[in-house]
């Protein structure tokens, strides 16, 4: 028996609203739509939008999850298309999570040069630093 | 000169061409050191040179292909970076 959006929306546990914008990214699409001209979904699309919350939460964008579903659909792919896929996400993930590290340590920095004292802004060790990165930045071009 | 090809586990494509690559890199460098890394278990050192996709090479640390150059385009590359116009 079809299921309505809000149906799905609520077993999947996601918002109508969410199923619309996938729909729009191309994600998903209704099988049919009712004589009144509401969507219309198999049980499988539950399937499929737990595959695209669940590629979500390990940090595929809607663009790359739409490139694993076609490559899911894909006859001649195989397990080690799939792998390839998953890391390369998870050294694109390693590199962001490098690159926070840094923004961390440079804050834990500003922090510590703070004595979070009752200072005017003026004398803000932390704008004044960061002023100075903006400056070196301008310089630098 | 150090070339480093990080290849993905299992993957035929990777495999055929390995030996190929590793030809033209000696034939243009015979002291090169070349070394096959595994993406998955060297992923902390990818991730440090800078490797975001598969499979890679990198040339003294640095990633100079973000997918398989053929022998030529490898060839081509270390050329250049020997005398200094890569």
């Amino acid at each position: 028996m079809p299921l309505t959006i809000g149906k799905i929306a609520n077993l999947a546990q996601v918002s109508a609203d969410t199923l619309r914008y996938y729909e729009r990214e191309r994600l998903i699409a209704p099988a049919a739509k009712s004589a009144g001209g509401y969507r219309l979904y198999e049980r499988d699309a539950l399937r499929r939008i737990r595959f695209i919350k669940q590629a979500q939460q390990c940090g595929f964008t809607l663009t790359e999850i739409r490139a694993l579903l076609a490559l899911r659909g894909n006859g001649a792919a195989c397990c080690r298309d799939i792998r390839r896929v998953a890391l390369e996400k998870k050294l694109q993930l390693e590199a962001k999570i490098k690159a926070m590290k840094v923004m961390s340590k440079a804050l834990t920095h500003l922090i510590n040069e703070c004595s979070a004292d009752g200072r005017p802004l003026d004398d803000c060790p932390i704008l004044a630093s960061l002023e100075r990165a903006n400056g070196l930045k301008r310089t630098g071009r | 000169m150090r070339i480093e090809l990080f290849y993905i586990p299992g993957s035929q494509k990777c495999a055929n061409a390995r030996g190929g690559l590793r030809a033209a890199a000696e034939e243009v460098n015979p002291g090169v050191i070349w070394r096959e890394l595994d993406a998955l278990d060297e992923i902390d050192y990818a991730v440090e040179i800078g490797v975001t996709t598969l499979p890679a090479i990198a040339i003294d640390r640095e990633v100079a292909f973000s997918s398989l150059p053929t022998p030529r385009q490898l060839r081509e590359a270390l050329r250049r970076r020997a005398t200094g116009t890569g």
